[in-house]
Formats: C-alpha cells, structure tokens, sequence
C-alpha cells in the first residue's frame, strides 16, 4: 500500500468522539471558564491595558497615550486630548470574553486537565492574550483614526483609517470568536 | 537534524488552521464589501428581526419591527452584525471549506449548517428580547456572554459533526475497496 497523500485536514482529530459525554465536558469548560472570567476580568484587563498601552506608546511620537482599565471599560486618555473633553471608554468584556471558549473547547477533550493537555491549554490562552492585546491597539488605532473628527482626518490617511478601523471590525465580526477555535485545534495534542 | 515530511500529522493541523484563517479573511471582505452588505447581509438581518416579531408576537410580546429594530412599549433592540449569526456562519464556512472533503459533502454541510445556525440564531434574538423586557439586569451578560458562546460553541459542534462523519464515511469508503 502506498503512502497516503497528506491533505489539509487533521484526520485524527475528526475520528474523536463527539458524544453526549463530549458536550457534558464542553458545557462544564463553559462554566468552569466563565467562573474563572469572572473572577480574574479586572486584574487580566489591567495586564492587557498596561501591554497595549506599551506597544502604543512605542510608536507614538511623542508617547501620549495612557489606558486605565478600571471597571468594565478601558478608558483611553491622550496628554493632548483638551483637558475638559470627555475621555472615550471601551467595553472591555467584548475583547476577551471569549477566554470562555477556550476553555469549553479545550474541555471537549477527555482528561482536560492531564498534565500535557493543560499545558497546551495555558500555551494557547498566551497566544490569546497576545491576540488581545494586538486587537486593543487596533481598536484604539481604529478610535482615532475615525472617531476624533478633524484631528483624526489630519492625521491618518485614507488606507490607515482602513486598515485599523477594517482590522478591528474583523475582530469584532468573526475574529474573536474564530480565535479560540484555530488556537484549540492548534494547539491541541491530539492534533499530533 | 532532519525536516518532517511535507504533510506529516505534526503540520497538518497548522495547514488547516492557515486555511482556516485564510478562509475567514476572504469571507469577512466577501460580506464586509458594501454592495454584498446591502443587498445580501441588510436584508438577511431584516428577514431575521421579522421572523424573530413574528414568533414575540404569538408569545404575546407585542411589537413592532421597522428595518433591523424590534421594539416595544418596554424594551427595543437593533440586531446588527454579530446578532444576526453572521459570525458563527462565517466561522463554520471557513472551518467546512478548509476541511478535506468532496465540494458536494461541503455544499450540504454549509446548507444545513447556515440553516441550524439561524434557527439557534432565532432563539437567541427571541430569547434575549425576552430577556431585555423582563429581565434588563441581566441582558448585557446573556447577550455578551452566553448567547454569544452558545451560538459559537453550536457551530464548532455542528462542524466536528460534519468532519467525524466525513471521516467514517471516507474510512468505510477504504475499507470497502481494501476488501474488494
């Protein structure tokens, strides 16, 4: 018999079993990720604020911008944003809720928490702390090259404005749910 | 130190995710493309807010639906995109059309699936105009959160479905020629 030609798809993956216990599994990630969500949103937001903030200032000239993630919003301040202006706030939970699928995902498999499993788990919750941390500095990217009126059309061009406001609408749209699935089946060591 | 083979299991899953991803891009610039977003995507989520009237008004909601909006004496919602199960499509078309299979396995499994999709869908805009009405307190982490899941989390199954039985049928297909 001849070796068989690859293709795409990760075969050994889709011969899993996908019974009642499966989503048992599932549904128990869900609220065992939801309850973990809850409890660690505000000190997660301040990492990922203080991240994107750092990455901001980085290629900002002067470094103007500061972000605070203090109750369920970031709040993004500019040191020349007028004083008496009112300062934009983001919903912070739409960023990142979907750590929630992570976990329901990575529940999906049998023994979630055997030692080499768990490992790839907290390997792909990294890779999606990165991924929020780029979608926040889109987003503020996106605020002001669209939202600041005369300031933001002096200073973006037509392509930017499109870039950061098309690249976070991406991840509003379907990026953010897309994301803990590409990072589960990445990830996951049953894919080997 | 030696290079795996081209399609070893090892790369075989990055190969699906890099399809996957690749997928997802030109589908989202698909809808996102104005004229596909006014003639295919505006009426796809008036159609649901209709639908979605129709079925609160034999539950005794009484309201009134104009364009996307649905509203009440109590409560009104805008579905917009990301309510109107466009997400969850996209990811599962993305995830059936980067999976090896025959395009006639595909187009069945993107017709059943967007038509599963917008029922859950249904559900969910009923459930959380429901919800906002009688419940505001909690309508915020219902739609965020849950129904948001839910509706994702549907359709992953929903594809893992459509590959396991794929699969079964490709293996049968082998085994069958095998004892032949």
């Amino acid at each position: 018999m001849g070796r068989r030609k690859g293709r795409a798809g990760p075969s050994a993956s889709s011969r899993r079993r996908l019974d009642g216990r499966a989503v048992l599994r599932l549904l128990a990630g869900f609220v065992v990720g939801l309850g973990f969500w809850l409890l660690f949103s505000a000190p997660y937001e301040t990492a990922v604020a203080a991240t994107s903030q750092a990455l901001l200032r980085l290629f900002e000239r002067p470094a103007v911008t500061t972000l605070d993630a203090s109750g369920r919003e970031i709040r993004v301040d500019r040191s020349d944003f007028p004083p008496a202006s009112p300062r934009p706030g983001l919903p912070a939970a739409d960023l990142h809720f979907n750590f929630v699928l992570l976990t329901a995902l990575f529940a999906l498999e049998p023994r979630p928490f055997a030692p080499k499993r768990f490992g790839r788990f907290w390997l792909a919750a990294g890779a999606l702390f990165v991924i929020h941390v780029v979608a926040l500095v889109f987003q503020i990217e996106a605020l002001y090259a669209t939202q600041l009126g005369a300031w933001s059309e002096a200073n973006y061009g037509t392509f930017a404005r499109n870039v950061w406001a098309g690249g976070f609408h991406f991840y509003q749209i379907c990026g953010r749910f897309a994301a803990p699935f590409a990072l589960w089946w990445g990830f996951r060591p049953d894919a080997e | 130190m030696t290079t795996p083979p081209a399609f070893s299991p090892h790369r075989r899953p990055l190969l699906f995710v890099v399809r996957f991803v690749v997928l997802l891009v030109v589908l989202y610039l698909a809808v996102a493309w104005n004229p596909v977003n006014d003639k295919v995507v505006v009426p796809l989520t008036a159609a649901i807010a209709r639908v979605s009237g129709g079925i609160l008004n034999a539950l005794g909601e009484r309201v009134t639906v104009a364009g996307t909006e649905i509203h009440s004496g109590a409560f009104a919602v805008q579905i917009e995109n990301g309510c109107n199960g466009l997400e969850a499509a996209l990811l599962f078309s993305a995830a059936v059309l980067a999976f090896p299979a025959t395009w006639w396995r595909r187009l069945i499994g993107l017709a059943v699936g967007f038509a599963a999709i917008q029922v859950i869908n249904l559900v969910r805009v009923v459930s959380l105009f429901w919800i906002g009405a009688h419940r505001p307190a909690l309508f915020s982490s219902s739609h965020t959160v849950v129904w948001q899941s839910a509706v994702v989390l549907a359709s992953v199954l929903m594809f893992l479905a459509w590959a396991a039985h794929g699969e079964r049928a490709r293996r049968e297909a082998a085994d069958g020629a095998d004892g032949a």
